[in-house]
């Protein structure tokens, strides 16, 4: 630490590869703020640092494109962000993840994937396991088999969107039984007298869908949603206790459930 | 150019800079892709991908993992293309840090941390030079990167494939080589600035 402090220039090359710890990265990076030539060099080792990487660049697997380009396709982008403090475009991926947002990466990856294969790995999505779903089967009851029979419809699609204000929904829809399922993780807490109300968005009008369930370690149990037809979407907005009729505020996240 | 769609436009010519630092063709597909333009994202895929997964493979490791990682980050670019700022930096060094801090996000997680051991870090540092050698599309590129690697001291190229590849801190790179903390900083930093100059890196 006292060289750090001692030669504030040398950490440049470690920084540039992402190999400083993070309260160096911070120091180094206010520093980057108050040296213009620092982030010259910087600028230059990064793009030392990408030398270094299509060097070693290799054929994906062949899926990867599909998986990637039908993700995108149901996903919102992000506004425009700039950290005017150190004129560095802000490090999304731990920002994120400090603000409590889960990572997106396993849900996407299912895309496209045949749905048989897919449900253990959307179940686990969902944050219960084959086993808590066997076991509630057995209880036979006629919510949790409908939860289960969506997990296993053979058009079962899954969409992940980011949640407006944190966290994320998830929303796993059959078209052929006009049925879906929908969950959330990481969602900021309410005050004791709010809500987060799911919605149906019909084309022409707003029917509720249920409250969200009080979080376990950050996710909320599935909520069971039927007799969606084309066009709807999946929405949630924060409402009074106990919830309302008609959505009285805007959404905080809205699922077009197509495809 | 608002609302023009990709496929009836002729992507501008590629500029004659080094590679890696300012490609134009590619900054105006990004920009392109910040306005929703799925055409412009089909195509940065193509031109990314194999970076972007050679890249994570090299520093995960695992195939199945490193697809994961691979498949968030081409995501990221395409959610966050918006903030792209091409004042600041070439288009493809800007996926390619997103790749690389996501890489190592992913190595240096508690688990992984505890599945690392010190030999196979260093024999993998080793090996590094060979791979880049005969890698699977052996070019003018890779051979420029493993010459210029060559040229340096073998604690720089030790002390910088330790950290890039091996998505090691500085820190743990001293104590894997047994070495002061501040050589280890000097080295890479110095190390890097060999390599950009001998790449001839626009800085």
């Amino acid at each position: 630490m006292k060289l750090l402090w001692r030669d504030p220039h040398g950490p440049s090359g470690a920084y540039a590869l992402d190999a400083l710890e993070n309260s160096e990265r911070e120091r180094f990076e206010q520093h980057l703020q108050r040296c213009e030539s620092c982030r010259q060099e910087v600028r230059g080792l990064h793009d030392t640092a990408t030398q270094l990487a299509l060097a070693v660049a290799r054929v994906p697997p062949p899926q990867l494109r599909g998986l990637v380009l039908e993700a995108a396709a149901r996903t919102g982008q992000n506004l425009p962000v700039t950290d005017h403090r150190t004129g560095l475009q802000p490090r999304h991926a731990r920002d994120q993840r400090r603000a409590g947002a889960p990572r997106l990466a396993r849900v996407p990856r299912l895309l496209g994937v045949a749905a048989t294969a897919a449900v253990a790995a959307v179940a686990v999505v969902l944050g219960f396991t084959a086993a808590a779903i066997q076991h509630r089967l057995d209880r036979a009851q006629a919510q949790e088999q409908a939860i289960v029979a969506v997990l296993n419809a053979p058009d079962a699609r899954i969409v992940v969107n980011p949640v407006s204000g944190g966290g994320t929904a998830t929303v796993v829809f059959s078209r052929a039984s006009h049925k879906m399922i929908f969950t959330t993780a990481g969602l900021p807490p309410l005050a004791a007298s709010k809500v987060y109300e799911l919605w149906v968005l019909e084309p022409h009008a707003a029917r509720p869908a249920g409250l969200l369930p009080a979080p376990s370690k950050g996710r909320t149990a599935p909520l069971l949603a039927a007799g969606l037809g084309p066009g709807d979407s999946a929405a949630v907005t924060v409402e009074p206790a106990g919830g309302t009729s008609q959505p009285t505020h805007k959404p905080i996240v809205a699922i077009p459930l197509t495809g | 150019m608002d609302g023009m769609d990709t496929r009836n436009q002729r992507v501008p010519e590629r500029g004659a800079g080094p590679r890696g630092d300012g490609d134009p063709n590619l900054d105006w597909l990004l920009a392109r892709v910040a306005r929703g333009d799925h055409g412009a994202f089909e195509q940065v895929y193509d031109r990314l991908a194999g970076p972007v997964y050679g890249l994570i493979r090299k520093v995960v490791r695992d195939p199945a993992q490193s697809e994961e990682v691979a498949q968030e980050v081409l995501l990221e670019v395409w959610r966050n293309a918006s903030r792209f700022d091409s004042a600041k930096g070439g288009a493809t060094t800007w996926v390619m840090m997103i790749a690389h801090r996501r890489a190592i996000d992913r190595v240096r997680s508690a688990n992984a941390e505890a599945q690392r051991d010190q030999k196979s870090a260093i024999a993998e540092a080793a090996s590094s030079l060979d791979e880049v050698a005969e890698a699977v599309e052996a070019n003018l590129d890779r051979e420029r990167v493993r010459r210029c690697l060559n040229s340096l001291t073998d604690l720089q190229r030790e002390s910088i494939t330790l950290a890039y590849y091996g998505g090691y801190t500085y820190r743990q790179v001293a104590g894997l080589l047994n070495m002061a903390l501040g050589t280890i900083k000097t080295r890479i930093r110095d190390g890097l600035i060999r390599m950009r100059d001998c790449l001839g890196v626009g800085a």
